[in-house]
């Protein structure tokens, strides 16, 4: 690099400065920075201050009271479980996800006949605006017009008079809201290892072929390990979206349903303290909890991408 | 394509389209226009001021028609004002309130179906507005005033026009073939098994959703159980509450469907709709969808109040319309006459809503009015919403009796604690007595919370 | 012969796991497209088969209340405006930084990255109300320029991850001949580096789009008229009366945007792949 920069005549324009990589990164770099800074940063100091703070309904600040929020909150149970069900939430529907993604990207990177087509119908649930696809799946949960209930009743596999419900029973809630992030979450992560596979340099696969490894061979030894590093971040993505994400619950269960509330996340609790009860400053409290836990994630596993890019 | 401009298929089933369709034309006639030409297009030639108010788009299609159409519009040039109106699902009014308050900016006037007690310091005091309508039609209704009043600082957070009385409605045919009627808890009881055995379960929700908060607070009062006193402490923990519980959950457990814990309002409606249910706890829109809908039993649909139990007839509202003016409005002036108006005649806003809105204000359209007015109803069994004035005059109470509606228990209500508890039970997850000490454990710390913020 | 039937069992497999996932993926939309143009009273009916129209459908009454009562091509107008504006903006930001971040910021630049990143972790449900404020100071109530203005906050660290790993998959030889032929840094990056990235261009152009269809907390926040709603709030809050949804009207308003959108989704893939092959810099 050096050697290149140096073969340039200096001195000459004032865009010289732009030479030096540092500075051109900064140039580069900063617009975006600050933008997302001062729109997210700013709200971000203020919420974490309200969490310190017992601001109720329409204030933005209120009396300073320490960790009274965080001890109060982070002990109900009621939070505790929201917890655990998030972390179900999360990491089961992106399990669902990464094998589902994987396993299309593989198929689909050959070409066949009705691949096109086929895509489409894949690419729709992440094309659709979401509360409306959510609407749909309402109606087919419904607890009195269910499609699946219809089907089911009438291959006499259940009574007519009490079906399965899809949203009122504890694990058949916490298994359809799961089911149905996962729906609309594939697309998405399909797109990107499709990217993923696609960017596998030429010689790879070649070399792959003389090495006569083919299918799962291949795809274990070869298409795995190269594929990691995106995986990761695809992965990652979909954790942080699905964890700070609280649509679907909200359209379909409202955090149902009683008594376990097997489908209250961390943010349809946050929703109901802060937002509908006013509870500002707890409210707060409890989304944040969700930041430092994030963190840690997404720093170990951009760790791990990193290490898995270099080998 | 079928015809839809079959005409002998128009009336009736096509009556909530075509208000609707001309609620639309209303919204964008009032909303568009301006926006078309410019807010300020009226100024200075012959309006002299802005008003904007948000509110719920209401289930009845007409009521917003008139509202946005004839009501707001001649208010409007009366009074030499630009009212606008948005409308929203009301599920999301409570997170708009929020954003507005905090921001301190929004519209002038604001709806929601529960009184905004967290809203207290946020909003002007409404006192003069009562005091004008009670001069004019006499006074505020005592569930109207439970609500909206609070003791403590003396100040009315909300001015509420209506209320909404909660019965619940039965399938006659259904229940008459098994030679009952929900007249008291004990007939519920007996008649739940049977109906389930022939495939029409009754429908008390355990969800977590308003309708079956209401449903079950109210089924708690007619066991003389209740969530907070006079004097705003929690007394649910007790032998009444345990039995209420108890009596419930063998309700579900000989009679009822698990569907009944994961609906939404709109869930127990469609148990109606679909033919299954024979009983739930709902307004009368329950009633008025099928009517609308030509459905093949809409005729079988009875209005009754809530049954009796062993401490007699009590149940809440279903909703209760407050409006409240921001402290931060521009034109209070023109709000507070606005608000005012409303009440004061009331009478064509009863009507529109298709019986629904009660006034909160009695004298603004009187009990023995709406008997005469109810009594027009076409709809079979002849007369059957007569019945709604019954509960509105001695079966209705506020949330919160015998105390005030504050922001403890609301947040209790959207944390949807009641159905908890009875779901506890009713799925053997905890005995009785376990189940309320848990409730009432986890509502009084949300109170000890509100009161050292010294909002209670 | 063998590689014969190699191939038709890689075919084979292909169709087999495909096959399966576009039934299930697509299913709803199935269901959305039935209710779309089934009457109102057989959709009530638990007799009418869900999977086919009664006697009374086809019809188009739902179509017709939902554009003759609400403002839904207002909407669909919003939200493309929205998007396309949002897309570019996020272009002119990530653009650039995804490059640095890529090519020149080193151990900075990666700590910088993960920075960025750590601006998804906090819901929007906790920063709804703080930006609301931001939003009146700036008078920007009730306009879709609010959007326009807060959307990138989330669409710019996504889009510059994206071109991040785009950037790192060209090969450096084609800067640095350019760089050794005696052109400048910045005349490399407009001249060389931008005009390949166009596969990394659609990605953002996909992302940042969907990301701004599927937005609903701010969308609602900000904008009260009817007027200036996004397709997803629009519908979502004007067609549930009460209790009562206007469920063929939300299905239609459902299935308009989808399938243009998926059908768009599905021609830039192509191109965005191609781009990422690493054999289109032999």
């Amino acid at each position: 690099m050096e050697a290149l920069a140096a073969a340039r005549p200096r001195g000459r324009r004032w865009t010289d400065v732009f030479e030096r990589p540092g500075v051109l990164a900064s140039v580069l770099i900063s617009p975006a920075v600050v933008f997302v800074l001062v729109l997210v940063g700013g709200p971000l100091i203020l919420a974490i201050g309200l969490s310190f703070t017992n601001a109720t309904s329409g204030e933005l600040g209120g009396k300073w009271v320490g960790l009274a929020n965080f001890r109060n909150e982070w002990s109900n149970p009621s939070f505790q479980h929201a917890v655990w069900h998030t972390f179900q939430f999360t990491f089961i529907s992106q399990a669902i996800v990464l094998v589902g993604a994987g396993l299309l990207a593989h198929a689909l990177s050959k070409n066949f006949r009705g691949k096109w087509f086929l895509r489409f119908l894949i690419l729709l649930p992440w094309a659709a605006p979401l509360p409306l696809s959510l609407m749909a799946w309402k109606w087919m949960f419904d607890t009195s017009y269910s499609i699946f209930n219809w089907t089911l009743v009438h291959l006499n596999l259940v009574d007519k008079v009490d079906p399965p419900q899809y949203l009122a029973e504890s694990k058949l809630a916490i298994g359809s809201v799961i089911a149905v992030h996962a729906w609309r979450i594939l697309p998405f992560a399909l797109v990107i290892f499709l990217a993923g596979l696609a960017s596998i340099p030429k010689e790879v696969d070649d070399a792959a072929a003389i090495d006569g490894a083919t299918g799962f061979r291949k795809f274990w030894s070869v298409t795995l390990p190269l594929q990691l590093p995106i995986a990761t971040v695809a992965l990652l993505f979909g954790i942080v979206f699905t964890a700070t994400d609280m649509a679907v619950v909200y359209i379909l269960t409202q955090g149902g349903p009683p008594p376990s509330f097997s489908t209250e996340m961390v943010t349809t609790w946050a929703y109901k303290t802060g937002i509908e009860s006013g509870s500002l400053g707890p409210g707060a409290a409890i989304s944040l909890f969700l930041l430092p836990v994030l963190a840690v994630v997404t720093i170990l596993m951009l760790l791990f991408a990193r290490k898995a890019e270099v080998s | 394509m079928a015809s839809s401009d079959d005409p002998s298929r128009r009336e009736g089933r096509y009556d909530r389209r075509e208000l609707i369709r001309r609620a639309g034309v209303g919204a964008a006639t009032v909303g568009f226009a301006p926006a078309f030409y410019g807010p300020l297009r009226f100024k200075g030639r012959w309006l002299k001021g802005d008003l904007s108010l948000i509110t719920w788009a209401h289930f009845v299609p007409a009521f917003d028609v008139w509202f946005d159409k004839t009501w707001a519009v001649q208010w409007g040039q009366r009074n030499d004002v630009e009212v606008k109106v948005d409308h929203i699902l009301n599920t999301l009014l409570t997170a708009r309130a929020q954003a507005e308050a905090a921001a301190k900016n929004g519209h002038d006037i604001f709806f929601n179906l529960s009184p905004p007690a967290q809203h207290e310091d946020n909003v002007i005091n409404h006192n003069e507005i009562v005091q004008e309508v009670q001069r004019k039609v006499g006074k505020i209704g005592r569930i109207a005033h439970k609500a909206t009043f609070n003791p403590k600082t003396k100040k009315y957070f909300a001015f509420s026009d209506n209320y909404v009385p909660d019965p619940v409605i039965w399938r006659h045919d259904l229940w008459n073939g098994i030679g009952l009627s929900p007249n008291n808890w004990d007939n519920v009881r007996k008649a739940a098994p049977r109906l389930k055995a022939l495939g029409h379960p009754i429908g008390i929700g355990q969800s977590a959703e308003l309708d079956s908060n209401m449903a079950l607070m109210s089924f708690l009062m007619c066991f003389g159980s209740f969530v907070q006193n006079e004097k705003h402490q929690v007394t649910l923990k007790s032998k009444r509450t345990v039995e209420a519980v108890k009596f419930m959950a063998d309700i579900y457990q000989r009679g009822e469907t698990d569907e009944i814990f994961g609906w939404d309002p709109a869930g127990n409606n469609n148990f109606i709709y679909s033919g299954k249910g024979s009983m739930i706890f709902n307004a009368i829109s329950a009633t008025r969808t099928p009517e609308d809908r030509n459905l093949p039993f809409a005729n079988d649909l009875w209005i009754w109040p809530i049954p009796k139990g062993p401490y007699g007839r009590m149940g809440y509202e279903h909703v209760m319309g407050c409006w409240w003016v921001w402290k931060f409005a521009k034109n209070q002036a023109a709000a507070k006459k606005f608000l005012a108006d409303l009440e004061i005649n009331y009478q064509d806003a009863f009507v529109a809503s298709k019986y629904y809105n009660f006034p909160s204000f009695p004298g603004a359209f009187g009990f023995s009015k709406i008997r005469k007015a109810v009594a027009t109803d076409k709809h079979r069994p002849l007369g059957k919403y007569g019945i709604l004035t019954t509960i509105a005059q001695k079966y209705t109470t506020n949330p919160g009796h015998p105390g005030y509606a504050n922001a403890a228990f609301d947040e209790m209500f959207n944390k949807f604690l009641i159905p908890k508890m009875f779901a506890q039970v009713s799925q053997k997850k905890m005995t009785a007595q376990e189940a309320v000490n848990a409730a009432d454990r986890e509502i009084k710390t949300i109170y000890r919370k509100w009161r050292a913020l010294k909002k209670i | 012969m063998e590689s014969f039937g190699r191939a038709l069992r890689e075919k084979g497999f292909a169709y087999l796991i495909v096959g399966p996932f576009a039934i299930v993926l697509a299913f709803p939309f199935y269901v959305m497209f039935i209710t779309a143009f089934k009457d109102q009273t057989e959709f009530y009916n638990p007799e009418v088969t869900p999977y086919w129209f009664g006697k009374d459908s086809p019809t188009w009454a739902n179509a017709t209340f939902l554009f003759e009562n609400t403002q839904y091509p207002r909407w669909l107008a919003n939200t493309a405006i929205v998007g396309l504006c949002v897309v570019a903006i996020t272009l002119v930001l990530a653009l650039p930084a995804g490059y640095a971040l890529a090519r020149l910021a080193g151990r900075v630049g990666q700590s910088l990255g993960v920075g960025i990143f750590l601006t998804y972790l906090v819901p929007p449900t906790l920063l709804f109300i703080p930006l609301f404020w931001v939003i009146n100071q700036v008078n920007l109530q009730n306009s879709i320029w609010s959007l326009v203005l807060v959307y990138p906050s989330f669409t710019v660290p996504f889009s510059t991850w994206l071109l991040m790993g785009f950037f790192k998959t060209i090969p450096k030889e084609l800067e640095d001949a350019a760089l050794v032929d005696g052109a400048s840094r910045l005349k490399t990056l407009t001249r060389v580096v931008f005009p390949i990235s166009l596969p990394g261009i659609l990605t953002v152009v996909i992302f940042s789009f969907s990301l701004v269809v599927n937005e609903f907390v701010y969308a609602f926040t900000f904008i009260s008229p009817s007027e200036n709603k996004m397709v997803s709030t629009g519908v979502y809050t004007d067609l549930i009366r009460g209790d009562l949804p206007e469920w063929g009207a939300i299905m239609v308003a459902a299935l308009i945007p989808s399938i243009p959108l998926a059908l768009l989704y599905n021609m830039f893939l192509d191109r965005f792949i191609a781009g990422f092959t690493g054999g289109a810099f032999r």
